[in-house]
């Protein structure tokens, strides 16, 4: 504890935490209806996303499965709320549990599977879930789905129409989804920085960069991948859970292989083996698509196939931005940071001895443009 | 640890309380109301502005994507109508603006894009897919938003908001078994069906269960497919094993093709008896029309398979609407190809275009005030293009009429009736419960 | 039996398919470890480019192919010297999330240019077929299984034979080593993605042939291949031929022999039951090679 104690967060990142919390909190007050919806389903995807972050990020087992946690997550809420008409504050932990559980139950498996293995098994488990989806008509409602209940507590329910009144300020539907997926994204992320910094945090870290070393050095491999995937599937149980309640109605062949990809880019894109990277990865991928086609003025569309061009301006991104920050979105914000620290550090002396040792700056500001991958 | 930790997050939640009471004093207010206000005598909600006499309609439909075969013609058919209104002065010196997101028939993408443009338009002119459509459901019922469904799902029907034209698949299903009794004479018909495995592929097997039943026929095989699956030769052989001498189609187009193709290679050629989404022009020639060259499957498809649907032949001039759908098809969308969705597409703004001039003279183009005029609409005429519709408070679907088209090569849309519109006992029984 | 022996003909025939989408897969994974999200939407593009030479430019079908193949594998070469060199030595994640933005960019490229509605191949078969006792054996699927034969011998000659072939054996072994003994890892790279290509024009070409067509859901296809590159083993192109051909077996057998009480559509995660029993008893697959581990 001690030894922990000595890595605490430095005042800056306080005051950006705090300063992001703020921006969070106020971020609906600011926003229309589209603009909030997109956020619900982001904030929503981000607790899934950690999830994934801290299976695939901190303990480095790729999953394609995560679109199967999540239907398991939703379907619990739907049998639990919809079926037997239980409040939320008892189907969205359970939806955590259950899909915990299954998560446990697929752990052992990456025992035996490595990398790229792992992954394409977990995608099996996608095909096998939807496949149950298909035919277990009263858990799923068949192919044709089912509707899922919005969240409620005691008499108070989310569902669309019903609003918060708090001293003359409202709040509705979205709203209300908004700040409970809001409140679990930080609780949920306040545990897995803890986490990251615990010793099974950094069992998982040392799994990661070599197996067998960990494992020689006293890391119980079976401990620590099955609570992996156990922690990362109970965020997911409850992304899952909510991403349903809020979207109502959903057919099994939504849980796809799709759904899995994207968490997955989500992650990578925000940057791996990081608290911040699976949400900054998921507003890149849940907001942005929407967002780009928002902008597009779609009345008068024509013969121009303009939502195929969106796509492709997105998947365009995708590319060039991995090509020039292979870090992703976090390793952007880093490099952004050495920038900004070495201009203030350039900057200073400047003021204090005017018109010094400009071939040294020069120098420094040449290392700073060449980018990582040539490094 | 714990401490800075516990520090953060109080000095966090306590500039969010203070920030928040900000807001209260100002604009935020999370949400938005609907307002009415009265122009003219009147009264007019959102989407509606009576200073340029404009209604904003909304069109969620996916624009790209698979679908897109069905969103792209069938919003170009309502433009096509809503621009012959405009030009012709527009509904009482109302004109008419549609307001287009693409949904990529994605559920959660019609939500997003429902939020967009909710607060914008009166109505919801076109919500394409039965997934995508139950998704807004919830939030159309609150804000007693009309939505005109492009879905012939039945748990549509029974919902006062929807306004669905057209047949529903179950009904379609029953007429057709009912023109094979008369045709053939007896009931002893040996049938199948090969369905796809969702909402679509359910509501067809409703449909064509209910049909057996009353026409007590011989259920000899019912096979599945996944979205997405390639060979479809086991399906086939079963049907060919029963000896099914009909065998319905619940399918999306490529599928049926492949259904038909696979069964002509194999010398099995019962009648194939295709639902309405199932077909598509593009199937016979590389350009969906006649001129094009045609595809490998265009022959077995000639030789025996029925499509579903209840509307007019195009440019079969004995129907009355349709020499005004082809010129203003001429005028406004010249390059438009022969198109049922297109069709669709054209009739169900005619049929919004009645709404909407009930609404007027009832003086009220509110929410409420278009979904009152929607329950009490009663009967309209549509030209004859798709059958005529009937809203009333009791709802239902609004027709139960059904054409048969024969796949036939020198057709101008390769399809000729071989039925006018009929309505089977069977069809005219068929009950639709609220449960959805 | 006739009902049998049809199934496994289509089967065998889907397989080869499958072999062919898994060959492109295990090409790419064997030389840079990364599993090429883009692999279906090659195929996509491969049985677009056919139809539009040979249906649009009036090419002599043949030419067509050739054609098509040879644009493709530069389509690979130039992906790879463009985009995916500049991000050589990258985490393995990175280069993954690029081919998934390139499938992003191709199945959106191809109904913006080509619209959502399926085309016309164009090829010599059409729906003819000969009739054996009972069996149907459609022309483009005998020839599908003839080609696909001819590609793999051809591959194999190549992978085992020629000096590249060598090289590139030597670099999925040990990169650093054979960059060390003067293999050029670059040029390889790019030889992997132009047989991804070119293999991708050919699967694309027969997957669009009777009696389905070129559509821009085709690619989707290659989700089905998964099962196949690990039933085989990650990085064996031997091993990407007998799960692929054993995945479509299993496949329509399945869809037309599975009991009902296994559900409706068995035949879709049959293939991926049987990946799991494999896997169970052999961890890298049939033919993948067991890594040695070091501390």
């Amino acid at each position: 504890m001690a030894r922990i104690s000595r890595q605490r967060p430095s005042r800056p990142k306080v005051a950006a935490t705090v300063a992001v919390a703020i921006v969070a909190i106020l971020l609906p007050f600011a926003m229309n209806a589209f603009q909030l919806t997109t956020a619900v389903f982001v904030v929503i995807a981000a607790i899934g996303a950690l999830g994934l972050g801290v299976l695939t990020g901190y303990a480095g087992q790729i999953s394609l499965g995560h679109a199967f946690f999540l239907a398991i997550g939703a379907y619990t809420a739907a049998v639990l709320g919809g079926n037997d008409h239980l409040s939320a504050a008892i189907w969205l932990p359970a939806a955590g549990l259950v899909a915990a559980l299954c998560g446990a139950l697929v752990g052992p498996a990456a025992l035996r599977l490595r990398g790229l293995y792992l992954a394409i098994v977990t995608i099996g488990l996608v095909f096998i879930g939807q496949h149950v989806w298909f035919n277990v008509a009263a858990i799923s409602g068949g192919p044709g789905g089912r509707s899922f209940p919005a969240v409620a507590f005691g008499s108070f329910d989310f569902s669309v129409g019903n609003q918060l009144t708090i001293g003359g300020l409202v709040i509705d539907h979205n709203g209300l989804y908004y700040y409970l997926a809001l409140i679990i994204l930080a609780l949920a992320m306040l545990y897995v920085w803890n986490l990251s910094r615990s010793r099974p945090g950094r069992a998982m870290q040392a799994v990661r960069e070599r197996e067998i070393a960990a494992s020689v050095m006293g890391v119980n491999l079976a401990r620590t991948k099955v609570s992996a995937f156990a922690i990362s599937s109970f965020l997911a149980g409850i992304s899952g859970a909510l991403y349903a309640s809020f979207l109502s109605f959903v057919t099994p062949d939504q849980w796809s292989l799709l759904l899995s990809v994207q968490y997955v880019a989500a992650i990578i894109v925000g940057g791996i083996g990081t608290v911040w990277g699976p949400v900054l990865g998921s507003i890149v991928i849940f907001a942005l698509p929407p967002v780009l086609q928002s902008l597009v003025p779609q009345t008068a569309s024509g013969g121009v196939p303009i939502d195929d061009i969106t796509s492709i301006v997105y998947g365009l991104l995708i590319i060039v931005f991995f090509v020039f920050e292979p870090g992703g979105v976090v390793g952007l914000a880093r490099r952004l940071q050495r920038v900004w620290e070495g201009a203030r550090a350039r900057q200073e002396p400047m003021h204090k001895h005017d018109g010094e040792e400009p071939s040294q700056r020069q120098e420094q500001s040449m290392e700073e443009r060449v980018p990582t991958w040539a490094k | 640890m714990g401490k800075v930790k516990l520090r953060a997050v109080a000095a966090g939640c306590a500039a969010g309380v203070m920030a928040v009471s900000v807001a209260a004093c100002g604009t935020g207010a999370v949400g938005a109301g609907t307002g009415g206000s009265t122009s003219g005598g009147i009264k007019t909600g959102a989407g509606v502005d009576a200073k340029t006499k404009t209604i904003s309609l909304g069109v969620l439909t996916p624009l790209s994507g698979p679908v897109a075969v069905i969103g792209k013609p069938l919003t170009a058919g309502q433009q096509t109508y809503f621009n012959s209104v405009n030009a012709a002065g527009g509904i009482d010196g109302w004109k008419v603006n549609l307001v287009q997101r693409d949904t990529k028939y994605d559920p959660q993408t019609e939500v997003q894009d429902f939020s967009q443009i909710s607060s914008q338009v009166a109505f919801i002119g076109q919500s394409l897919g039965s997934p995508t459509t139950k998704a807004i459901q919830p939030a159309a019922d609150q804000q007693k938003m009309v939505v005109g469904a492009a879905a012939q799902d039945s748990a549509f029907v029974t919902d006062p908001v929807m306004a669905v034209i057209g047949t529903p698949y179950a009904i379609d299903d029953a007429n057709a078994l009912d023109y094979i009794v008369r045709q053939t004479g007896h009931r002893n018909a040996k049938i199948g069906i090969i369905y796809q495995n969702d909402a679509y592929g359910q509501d067809g097997l409703r449909g064509y269960l209910a049909g057996l039943k009353s026409y007590h026929f011989n259920n000899v095989a019912e096979a599945t497919y996944q979205a997405g699956d390639t060979d479809l030769t086991a399906q086939v052989q079963k049907m060919k094993s029963a000896g099914a001498r009909y065998v319905f189609v619940v399918a999306v187009p490529s599928t049926a093709a492949t259904i038909v193709g696979t069964g002509a290679s194999e010398g099995y050629n019962p009648t194939w008896v295709f639902q309405g989404p199932a077909w598509s022009e593009y199937l016979m020639t590389s350009n969906g029309m006649t001129t094009g060259k045609p595809t490998p499957v265009a022959k077995a498809l000639a030789s025996n398979v029925w499509v579903l649907g209840y509307e007019a032949q195009w440019g079969n001039m004995r129907v009355p609407g349709m020499q005004q759908f082809l010129a203003n098809t001429k005028k406004y969308a010249p390059t438009q190809i022969p198109d049922y969705y297109y069709m669709y597409g054209y009739a169900q703004a005619q049929m919004e275009t009645a709404l909407l001039r009930k609404a007027i003279e009832s003086k009220d183009l509110t929410r409420q005030g278009i979904l009152n005029a929607k329950l009490h609409l009663g009967q309209v005429n549509l030209g004859g293009l798709v059958p005529a519709l009937d809203y009333t408070p009791s709802l239902g679907p609004a027709s139960r009429t059904t054409e048969i088209g024969k796949v036939t090569v020198g057709a101008p849309t390769f399809l000729r009736s071989v039925s006018p519109f009929l309505e089977g006992t069977a069809a005219r029984g068929l009950q639709f419960t609220t449960s959805g | 039996m006739s009902q049998f022996l049809q199934l496994l003909f289509q089967g065998f025939s889907l397989g080869c398919i499958y072999a062919l989408v898994a060959l492109g897969f295990t090409v790419i994974y064997r030389a840079s470890k990364v599993i090429n999200f883009a692999q279906g939407s090659l195929l996509l593009v491969g049985a677009y480019l056919v139809s539009v030479l040979a249906t649009g430019l009036n090419l002599p079908f043949a030419l067509a192919v050739v054609v098509a193949i040879a644009l493709l594998a530069a389509g690979g070469v130039l992906f790879q010297t463009l985009v995916l060199r500049r991000v050589l030595g990258q985490p393995v994640f990175t280069l993954v999330m690029i081919t998934i933005g390139l499938s992003i960019v191709i199945d959106s490229a191809v109904p913006a240019i080509f619209g959502p509605n399926a085309r016309i191949l164009g090829d010599p078969w059409g729906a003819s077929a000969v009739h054996l006792g009972g069996v149907t054996l459609n022309w483009v699927r005998i020839w599908a299984i003839v080609c696909t034969v001819v590609i793999l011998l051809g591959f194999f000659a190549f992978d085992r034979f020629s000096r590249y072939g060598l090289a590139m054996r030597a670099t999925a072994v040990d990169e650093e080593a054979a960059m060390a003994v003067g293999v050029p890892v670059a040029r390889v790279y790019a030889i992997a993605w132009a047989i991804a290509g070119g293999v991708a024009a050919v699967g694309g070409l027969f997957l669009a042939g009777f009696p389905s067509a070129p559509n821009p859901t085709l690619g989707d296809v290659a989700l089905r291949a998964f099962p196949a590159i690990i039933l085989g083993g990650l990085d064996s192109p031997l091993g990407a031929v007998v799960g692929g051909i054993a995945i479509g077996i299993v496949e329509v057998l399945t869809s037309g022999y599975a009991p009902g009480w296994l559900g409706t559509n068995f035949s879709d995660v049959a293939p991926y039951i049987v990946m799991i029993l494999v896997l169970l008893i052999r961890p890298y697959g049939l033919f993948g090679a067991r890594p040695v581990e070091r501390v």
